[in-house]
């Protein structure tokens, strides 16, 4: 059975968190169309400050029709391997045991940092807490990335929200 | 007006026999004459009303809920307050003192033992012998000497009159002479030096040593108390160059001493505080007009000692640009009113947009309304609207998770990893160090002892650095939380408020007997919080996350921790997770002001927006003026409402003695 080292996992999974967050909040301040995208088509718990939002589809939805203009600055990014054996979603099921390779994994990513809302520049910093579990994407019949997500690797599983300060 | 009564200050010396006496309800600062107290190092005590010897056992400054943890950190941060308070008496000491080691006298202790006389010479700059190499002083002492001896008398180079001492501040040149002979150098007064008027003045007082500098502490006591008014908590620096005391003083006779002054006075101020806190909001209103200033340099220590002033008054000084202020960008956070005009930076485009950038609570810029308190109000407001936490827990399984777990990190760590973390558990923290700007704390407490573990991967970028800041395993976890900070979590019975804990359920982790491909269900927790830091010589405090992903496991509590990620920064409060703090329309702020009954110059029902704008403008009238709510509507509404005409009027009337009595607030 494929047994990935340490470093390979912490190397797959950092990257795999920075990509994530680098491209996360840039769609939510200014490319809120492809938000959806990086959602896994079965989530889990999506929650933003207490309110449940049922999938990618809904959180697309809110930010292009209901929330200002909004600024992020992240500030603190962490992330841990939570499953090195991740039973990645396939057009059949899921990979079994011999099937895996370092890339099924599923990730824990915190973020830390400041959100802005709203036109004016003078408006104020609220600091956010935000946690992620991103899990492989589903991979076709040939064993690669389903398309149609923009080929992301990783999506979001469940996620949550808060507005700290 | 309130003043020290000079029987105050006699009895300095035994001062303390009278503490604890007339101890009234009102625990403000400065009270009325007789009320001032000062102590034995003639600080101004305004503030000390519960005997010092009871030091710490009240948790006075907290609203009292009889927590131990609360009374225990009172205890130790009055003992920090005393040594910091004789470091800063210290400071002062140095600040008015001068303790270099050249032979020259200097403001504080002039003319020290030698019982000489000195005078201020301005002027000579002007004059062409200031192109000499030396500046013209040589020549200008000779100049001196040569006009201050008598004309009829036939003076010997033993006899002729001498300046013994002279050095150069900035413009003015420093001279030490003979008392006697001080009359006659006060003569040349007026007389022309080479092309330039010299003006000659006499400069400090004659003084002896360490008693000049508590004389000139008492001085800004006495000061302090005049220029303070407690009721509506002004504290008036206004004009301080025109103060005939300080002048007295001898406070602005040099550049150097100028410099030193503010800082001086700023920490006379702290000490008639017995907290921070109580000197920090014994202030509402801060004036510092017609001060002729270049740039807040002088100044600065201002937002340090009154961080929370709302009311500031910079009028009629000479700041030409942004930068002229720019040291002030990130303080004051709560101002409101802001008053910059008669000074060339008003006339900046992109002045008032910086001001509104600068200050987020910023009303009233040069007496023109530039945000309502509703924009205000709504600042406040989450796009997102905060809901009570969602916490789907399965049979009481993250409850009693995380109610044991932050018991057990407080108390017993190694207890804690042998419960719930096993071989596969991952912990791993880190710190968010640019958030101070958002918190309303003066400073932040060292990140030092975390940062060096710290796995912020947007700066931790190596590969090996990673790893080694990953710590898996209950045996690596226990080696780093040993070397982790003590911690004091709130209760969470008795603080429910001061935590946010979210919960669900989690599909796909990891199985440790390895049977199920699909993974097994767990939770993830999210917790957001703050707690103590307990080291050996104090106690701050800090704000967290912290995520909890935890599984089935064997352990006698049936569940492992499979990931801890713990995020610190700098605390925070917990307001952004109240759902009730989010109102559409709070209350507007308050109003400090003797006369004014509640929701002046704030919107009600049946009350105009211009309405709402004249009582603001009739309250900073009467803030500015000390005139009477009717005096001050009057002033302004006999000149169109226009603040400065209205403001002029003011003080054409005062000058010609046409204001009666009745006009003026009584209590100020």
């Amino acid at each position: 059975m494929f047994a990935p080292n340490e470093d390979t996992l912490t190397k797959v999974s950092t990257d795999a968190a920075m990509e994530f967050v680098q491209a996360f909040y840039t769609s939510l301040q200014s490319n809120r169309g492809s938000i959806s995208t990086f959602y896994s088509p079965a989530t889990s718990t999506i929650l933003f400050n207490g309110n449940v939002v049922a999938g990618g589809a809904a959180v697309q939805d809110i930010f292009v029709s209901q929330m200002p203009p909004t600024h992020y600055e992240v500030q603190s990014l962490d992330c841990q391997v939570i499953n090195q054996k991740y039973p990645t979603a396939t057009a059949t099921g899921v990979k079994r045991a011999a099937e895996k390779s370092a890339k099924d994994i599923s990730i824990l990513v915190t973020v830390s940092g400041y959100a802005k809302f709203g036109v004016p520049k003078n408006v104020p910093q609220r600091v956010f807490s935000e946690t992620f579990v991103l899990v492989p994407a589903p991979t076709n019949s040939l064993g690669g990335v389903a398309k149609g997500k923009g080929g992301k690797g990783w999506l979001i599983q469940s996620q949550n929200f808060r507005l700290v300060v | 007006m309130l003043k020290l009564s000079t029987a105050t200050m006699h009895n300095m010396g035994r001062a303390k026999v009278s503490r604890g006496r007339s101890r009234g309800p009102d625990r403000g600062a400065v009270r009325k004459r007789g009320g001032n107290r000062v102590d034995r190092d003639g600080d101004f005590d305004m503030d000390r009303n519960v005997d010092r010897g009871r030091g710490g056992k009240k948790a006075r400054g907290y609203s009292g809920r009889g927590n131990l943890m609360i009374a225990s950190t009172q205890g130790r941060d009055q003992r920090k307050m005393s040594i910091d308070r004789d470091r800063t008496r210290n400071a002062i000491q140095k600040a008015l003192s001068d303790n270099t080691t050249t032979s020259q006298a200097n403001f504080g202790r002039p003319a020290a033992k030698s019982g000489t006389s000195q005078a201020i010479i301005r002027g000579w700059k002007q004059s062409k012998a200031s192109s000499n190499p030396d500046g013209g002083i040589q020549s200008l002492v000779a100049f001196l000497e040569k006009k201050m001896t008598p004309s009829d008398s036939k003076a010997s180079a033993n006899t002729r009159t001498r300046i013994t001492k002279w050095r150069v501040e900035g413009d003015a040149l420093i001279v030490s002479v003979r008392p006697e002979l001080m009359f006659r150098l006060l003569k040349i007064n007026g007389f022309s030096f080479a092309g330039a008027a010299l003006t000659i003045e006499e400069y400090g007082q004659p003084a002896v040593g360490e008693a000049s500098t508590a004389d000139t502490k008492a001085k800004l006591t006495t000061f302090l108390g005049k220029r303070y008014f407690q009721q509506t908590k002004l504290l008036n620096l206004s004009g301080l160059g025109d103060d005939p005391d300080l002048v007295s003083m001898g406070l602005f006779s040099t550049t150097s001493t100028k410099s030193r002054f503010f800082p001086a006075l700023m920490k006379m101020w702290e000490l008639g505080f017995d907290s921070p806190e109580k000197c920090r909001n014994a202030v509402d209103s801060v004036s510092l007009a017609n001060n002729q200033l270049d740039d807040i340099s002088d100044v600065t220590t201002l937002s340090q000692t009154i961080p929370n002033v709302k009311n500031l008054d910079l009028s009629n000084n000479n700041f030409k640009d942004l930068e002229a202020l720019s040291g002030w960008r990130w303080k004051f956070r709560r101002l409101e009113f802001l008053d910059l005009t008669g000074s060339p930076l008003s006339a900046d485009p992109s002045f008032k947009d910086t001001m509104l950038k600068w200050y987020p609570k910023l009303r009233i810029l040069n007496n023109t309304e530039v945000r309502t308190t509703a924009e205000i109000a709504a600042q406040g407001k989450a796009p997102i609207p905060v809901q009570p936490a969602y916490f789907r827990d399965d049979s009481q399984i993250a409850e009693n998770f995380v109610r044991a777990f932050f018991v057990g990190y407080d108390n017993d760590r190694n207890d804690l990893v042998n419960g719930i973390y096993d071989n596969n558990s991952t912990f791993s923290f880190n710190v968010n160090t640019s958030i101070p700007r958002a918190s309303q704390q003066n400073s932040i407490p060292s990140w030092d002892p975390y940062i060096k573990k710290s796995r912020n991967i947007l700066k931790i970028n190596h590969l090996p650095a990673q790893m080694s800041r990953s710590y898996v395993g209950s045996e690596k976890i226990r080696e780093l939380w040993n070397t982790l900070p003590r911690t004091k979590h709130p209760d969470m019975a008795a603080r429910p408020e001061e935590w946010l804990i979210e919960c669900h359920s989690i599909p796909g982790l990891p199985d440790p007997s390895e049977q199920c491909e699909v993974g097994v269900g767990g939770l993830l927790i999210v917790v957001h919080g703050k707690f103590d830091e307990i080291s050996p010589s104090k106690v701050d405090t800090r704000s967290f996350d912290r995520t909890f992903v935890i599984g089935p496991g064997g352990g006698a509590r049936g569940v492992r921790v499979i990931s801890d990620m713990l995020t610190l920064r700098a605390y925070g409060g917990h307001d952004a997770w109240d759902p009730n703090s989010q109102q559409p329309n709070p209350p507007g702020p308050r109003v400090n002001h003797p006369q004014a009954p509640d929701g002046y110059g704030a919107p009600a029902p049946g009350k105009t927006d211009a309405r709402v704008q004249q009582e603001q403008m009739i309250l900073q009238m009467s803030f500015k003026t000390r005139m009477t709510l009717v005096y001050s509507e009057m002033a302004l509404s006999g000149n169109g409402w226009n603040m400065e005409a209205a403001l002029r009027n003011f003080e054409e009337l005062k000058v010609q003695g046409k204001l009666p009595q009745d006009a003026f607030l009584l209590v100020m």
